[in-house]
């Protein structure tokens, strides 16, 4: 299946292209997939981070489908 | 350590100074300014007319070391909403008030003559006067400044407060500049229409000198050193406030609210805007260190967060601060503009002309909605917004906000409460946030009650912002903290590290204990912004508001918002809940 995931702040230089940016990169993963293994395969760091799949907050545990929009970021704030 | 109310009257140019009241002893900030109007100022008062009273007060730990302890608090009755306003600001004023002795500024009554202009100075030895400055009227705040420069002596220390030409002609969007570390006017108590109430008194300026001034006495020194160590250390040691802030400024949220389809763009017509990163927090920093610009600083001295920074043109030629996540949000999601050096234009002009961003962002867009200009066009925002520089229409319509705008022009969804316009998270995707733009006594305002934290963030914890449940409770904690935490007068981006780390929280009682010397049981320190939130509810009781005031405009009850396709859910059952201790705190201030 095919999921697009972008990477926020600092995260993006975790991009397997190497290209940072925050667009999406189209990732064709298994069935099954789930955010923790995505974020595992990527090497981001272990801190705290805020998960969104289509624009609704996720959790590692949370199984990934098809068409997905995986969207990662560190702990930010501000206003 | 001293704290004396200085008062300056405009109707007869008389000075005075007294000590603080015993009674109040235990306030500062936000809850001094609130206890003065509200016991100063007839609720019914024309805010533009010589019984309003404009109040300028540090919090508790001003002019100490307290980590961004150095936020000052402005209060009046708003022309903007007709209710009790407090708008708060960085910038370096209330350090040097605190340590001047000052614990309130009280500017009352107003001057015969409406073409009179006047500076107030206070020097550092604490000598005050009030000198006659005709030939500044009309100036705007950057040429302003230059000129106040130009009266002060070598290697001076000084802190400004202005109002530009909004303040001066009634604008209700006008809004108060500060003057940052390096002397740029550019730190705002933005809201409510504040720099119309500085105008209204024929005040053009405050100098402010400080030069040799030290950092105001501790009734323990040791004690207060230990803890404003922890204070730090807990700051520094919060990824939020130790290193996104700093990294990336407050506009790091615009992409994170883009996802999470609470950026209400296109006069709140959409959640998510297509250009999000384009003006988001990441291109910002990246266009500023390839132009040279300020990468991070502090709004005042003594801010070890730094999420301030200065935005060069494409020259490197420094054009404004920033600018904030809440200003590119207005100028630029809000009003479909999607190109940084365009908002940071907008920025410029509202800080010249003294205008809150907020408030002609959120109009720029209602006024885009009534199709006399199209969305996306930052040169036709821009005419407009200077077109009430000579009075002109539609700008000096646009100069008084959001709801005076949607009015003229016809506008279906004009987004305000207490006439006041909503910032930039949509109550629909985001609805704790709704509960506090409803029912805070200011007027929609996202820091009364910051729940974006849960909300999105997951900073102290997690509330689902798309289900009614637990946005009240919520709501109130965080406006009860905010209110805490505007009168001992730190910045309440320190509540992202407090919410999480709880020594924090202790550090900042200690902190508050061993300044002042009077002992406050962790719980006074809640009790205090209870009573804070007491003032603000009473007033605006007693100037005719009513539960139907504390209510979104109904669109946000029945008009879905893409791209979750939700609509505001919280009951008015809860809403009516979140000032449910009013009356027990009032009764135990013996006030009502």
């Amino acid at each position: 299946m095919q999921v697009n995931v972008a990477l926020f702040a600092h995260l993006s230089s975790f991009q397997p292209d190497g290209e940072a940016g925050r667009k999406p990169r189209a990732f064709d993963l298994p069935e099954g997939t789930t955010v923790g293994a995505v974020i595992e395969s990527l090497g981001l760091p272990d801190e705290p981070r805020v998960l969104f799949i289509n624009g609704r907050h996720a959790d590692e545990d949370t199984v990934l489908a098809e068409g997905d929009r995986l969207a990662i970021f560190p702990p930010v704030a501000g206003g | 350590m001293k704290r004396d109310l200085l008062r300056v009257n405009m109707s007869d140019l008389s000075i005075t100074r007294e000590p603080l009241p015993e009674g109040w002893r235990r306030y500062g900030g936000r809850a001094l300014t609130d206890a003065i109007v509200f016991s100063e100022v007839p609720p019914t008062a024309d805010p533009l007319g010589p019984d309003n009273v404009l109040v300028f007060s540090p919090g508790i730990l001003g002019g100490t070391s307290a980590p961004n302890g150095g936020r000052l608090s402005v209060g009046a009755k708003s022309p903007l909403t007709g209710g009790i306003k407090e708008s708060n600001s960085g910038g370096q004023a209330a350090h040097a008030f605190a340590r001047l002795g000052i614990g309130a500024l009280i500017v009352s009554g107003k001057p015969a003559d409406p073409d009179a202009r006047y500076c107030l100075v206070i020097e550092a030895d604490g000598s005050t006067k009030i000198e006659r400055v005709d030939e500044w009227a009309g100036l705007g705040n950057y040429e302003l400044a230059d000129k106040i420069a130009a009266t002060r002596p070598e290697n001076d220390r000084y802190a400004t407060i202005q109002t530009g030409p909004a303040g001066e002609v009634g604008a209700k969007a006008a809004g108060i500049a500060i003057s940052d570390p390096k002397g740029y006017p550019n730190r705002f108590a933005g809201r409510g229409g504040l720099g119309s109430v500085m105008g209204s008194k024929g005040l053009k300026a405050i100098v402010l000198s400080d030069k040799g001034l030290q950092y105001t006495e501790h009734a323990d020194k040791e004690a207060f050193q230990a803890a404003m160590k922890r204070f730090a250390a807990a700051l520094k040691e919060h990824a939020v406030t130790g290193q996104a802030l700093p990294a990336y400024g407050t506009n790091v949220l615009t992409n994170i609210l883009s996802e999470a389809g609470g950026l209400p763009t296109r006069n709140f017509s959409e959640g998510s805007f297509e250009k999000a990163d384009d003006i988001g927090g990441e291109r910002q920093a990246e266009t500023i260190k390839a132009r040279g610009g300020h990468e991070h600083h502090g709004c005042h001295t003594g801010c070890t967060i730094q999420c301030s920074r200065y935005w060069m043109d494409k020259d490197g030629h420094y054009k404004t601060k920033g600018p904030e996540y809440e200003t590119v949000w207005s100028m630029g999601a809000d009003c479909g503009i999607g190109d940084l050096d365009d908002i940071a234009e907008l920025d410029r002009a509202c800080g010249d002309l003294g205008l809150d961003t907020i408030e002609m962002g959120a109009t720029l867009a209602v006024y885009m909605d009534s199709g006399k200009l199209e969305f996306g066009d930052a040169k036709g925002a821009l005419d407009a917004l200077m077109s009430g520089a000579d009075g002109g229409v539609p700008g000096r319509v646009i100069w008084d906000g959001a709801l005076a705008t949607g009015k003229q022009f016809g506008v279906a969804h004009i987004p305000v409460v207490k006439s006041q316009a909503l910032p930039a998270y949509d109550p629909r995707s985001v609805m704790g946030i709704g509960v506090t733009y409803a029912t805070t006594p200011q007027g929609a305002d996202h820091t009364a009650g910051y729940t974006i934290t849960a909300n999105i963030l997951s900073v102290g914890g997690t509330v689902d912002p798309l289900k009614p449940e637990g946005q009240a409770e919520l709501s109130k904690n965080l406006q009860i903290a905010t209110a805490m935490l505007d009168s001992v007068g730190l910045c309440i981006f320190v509540a992202f590290a407090v919410l999480d780390i709880p020594d924090a929280f202790t550090a900042i009682h200690d902190m508050v204990e061993a300044h002042t010397g009077d002992s406050w049981d962790p719980d006074a320190l809640m009790q205090l912004g209870k009573e804070t939130l007491v003032f603000e509810r009473l007033f605006n009781e007693k100037a005719g508001f009513t539960a139907a005031d504390d209510r979104l405009p109904g669109f946000f009850k029945s008009v879905p918002l893409p791209p979750h396709d939700i609509v505001f859910q919280v009951t008015d059952e809860d809403l009516d809940s979140v000032f449910d201790f009013v009356p027990e705190t009032a009764a135990k201030m013996g006030i009502s």
